[in-house]
Order: structure tokens, then sequence, then C-alpha cells
């Protein structure tokens, strides 16, 4: 590795407790089930008006069995079911879920998304039982223009109870030290 | 009603102002309770100028611009995209889309997201193909009667 976090940085203990665990599966879970006023709510949000999103009579005569999501809408979605309560969420308010690692203890690194590649294989339609697997598959450490950062990449692939694989994404976030350290 | 595409041919630009609410109403839905999209104080104390719009929102945002500006006819397969810079509330943005290369049932097109100074905040590459050229184990094989 040509380059690692400075020693006694927040960065370093994470990279430390993190970067052994690439390849790992991180999480493999029943997500429930999607339901059409999600799908409704997030096209209002985004501005989508194709009645596709939120009028099941739409979605039937395009070919579709009940409304379908706008293409990134699993992949936005950070929580699912009812989240995880107040005092346990980290102080800047992310969770600790297990969909993307962000380092044992109270480490308050600054979290920013950098970038995705998705595959849509299937219409994602409301009423669809959904399964996510997600695993870590790398930690880079670079020196860029705005400091010390890590780069994290995660595979997340959404599939329906049946197996039958719907969207295959691969995020990265960077992480930076706190404010205070950087 | 069939339409044809060509490489070099340019989508109409999507233009839209992200507001402070709307990224609240985005936090909500996605049930994402990062606070630097709606807590401004804490967004400073992390250094940001402001409230900083969340990267999914603006993939949503950019990919808004391929489908409203291809139509039914067509749906994404593939996207990717890289930021280069983050974005702040409220902010007044373009997409624009541009095809690279067209071979019959799919299509790629460019992605930008444009802000008002002339800089470019975003790139992607967004991968299209006929609704009708698949299954029906994947998207319809019909787009008869379809809303556009």
């Amino acid at each position: 590795m040509s380059f690692v976090p400075e020693p006694d940085t927040a960065l370093a203990a994470y990279y430390a407790q993190t970067q052994p665990r690439v390849g790992a599966v991180l999480a493999r879970r029943s997500l429930g089930t999607l339901d059409a006023v999600t799908i409704g709510r997030y096209a209002v949000t985004i501005g989508a008006a194709d009645p596709i999103h939120y009028d099941p009579a739409a979605a039937r005569s395009a070919g579709y069995a009940d409304v379908v999501a706008p293409p990134n809408m699993l992949a936005a979605i950070v929580e699912w079911g009812i989240g995880t309560p107040e005092a346990q969420l980290q102080p800047d308010g992310t969770p600790h879920d297990g969909e993307m690692p962000l380092g044992d203890g109270d480490l308050r690194l600054r979290v920013m998304g950098a970038g995705e590649e998705m595959e849509l294989v299937s219409p994602v339609i409301a009423g669809t039982e959904l399964v996510l697997e997600t695993t870590l598959e790398a930690v880079t450490p670079k020196q860029t223009r705005s400091g010390t950062c890590v780069f994290v990449t995660t595979s997340h692939t959404f599939m329906s109870a049946e197996g039958a694989v719907l969207n295959r994404n691969r995020r990265t976030v960077v992480l930076r030290n706190p404010v205070q350290e950087s | 009603m069939s339409i044809t595409f060509q490489v070099g041919d340019v989508l109409p630009r999507l233009r839209h102002t992200v507001t402070a609410l709307q990224l609240f109403r985005y936090s909500a839905v996605t049930w994402n309770p990062h606070r630097i999209h709606f807590d401004a104080r804490y967004a400073r104390e992390e250094g940001h100028p402001g409230l900083a719009l969340h990267s999914h929102l603006r993939a949503a945002l950019a990919l808004r611009c391929v489908t409203e500006g291809l139509g039914p006819q067509w749906h994404v397969t593939k996207f990717d995209y890289r930021l280069r810079k983050p974005v702040y509330a409220p902010a007044e943005l373009a997409y624009a889309a541009r095809v690279t290369e067209a071979d019959g049932d799919s299509m790629t097109l460019e992605l930008i997201e444009e802000h008002p100074s002339g800089g470019v905040g975003f790139e992607g590459t967004v991968r299209v193909s006929k609704t009708g050229a698949v299954t029906t184990e994947g998207f319809p094989v019909s787009t008869a009667g379809a809303t556009a």
C-alpha cells in the first residue's frame, strides 16, 4: 500500500478496523415488502410525473403488474423497516446498520457520496418482497486536495424473495477525519 | 410512434431548482437521517456552507432527464456516475444528456450536471434499451397503451 492515513487519527483507526474485512459479506437480509406508497412518494419527491410510478392502471397499461419504482429508488433508501432509534444514531445522524461500515466507536468521520454504478436487471414493482446482500469491496486511502480520505466501496444486490436479481449496485463513499483533526 | 436517435443527439435539458424543502422530503422518503442534508447548523460544523444535496437525489434528477427525454419506449439498464463537487441548497441545476452510441435496440448517453457558474458537478453514463426488446421476465414486451 503506497499510502496509509496518518497514525493516531480517526481515519487510521477506521482503516485498521475495516481494511481486513474487504471481501466479506456484510449483510444478507430481508427488507420486507415494497409498498406502492413508498414508490409514489419517492416519485413525487424527485418530481417524476410519469403515472406508472403512482397509478396502478397506468402501470398495468404500460405492461407492469403494479406501480414501478423510479430507477435508483432501491439504491437511495438508507434504512429499511422501522430504522434505528435516535439514541443509537451516530452524532452525524448516520446509522450503524451494516450496509456501510462506518467504524467502531465514536470516530466522527465525515461521510459523503462519491459515485455509483448500477445495473437495473428487472423492474421493481410494488408488492415485491425484497432481499439485500451487501459485500465490502474496497477500502482505499488517498491523499486528495482536501486532505486525507478513505474511499469505501460496497456492492449491493437487491433480489426478490425467490432469488431473482432486480438491481446490482456498487457504491463508493468518501470518509474524512473529523473537522478538528483534518 | 417511434422516435429514432442518433449519435450526437442531445435530449432536452432538465432544469430544476433544488430547495431545502426537497432535501427534507428526500431524507424522509429514503429514511436517511444524515444531518448534513437537513440540519444547517450541523452541516456548517462539518465544514459545509449549507445543506448538502444527497448524491442519490442528484442521480435521480439526472435519470429523469433521460427517462423523460426518451419516453416510455426506452428503459434504463445501466447507470454510473461520479460526483465532482458537492452541491448545496438552494441550487439551480441543469442536467444534459447526449447520445454517444446507438446500436438499434440499445443506446449509451453521457450525462452531466451543469451549474450556473458553468461548472460540472457530476458526470455519468447511462445505457438504455428499447422497452419492447426484452422478455416478459424483465421489462414489458409491449408499450401499447402506455401513458407518456
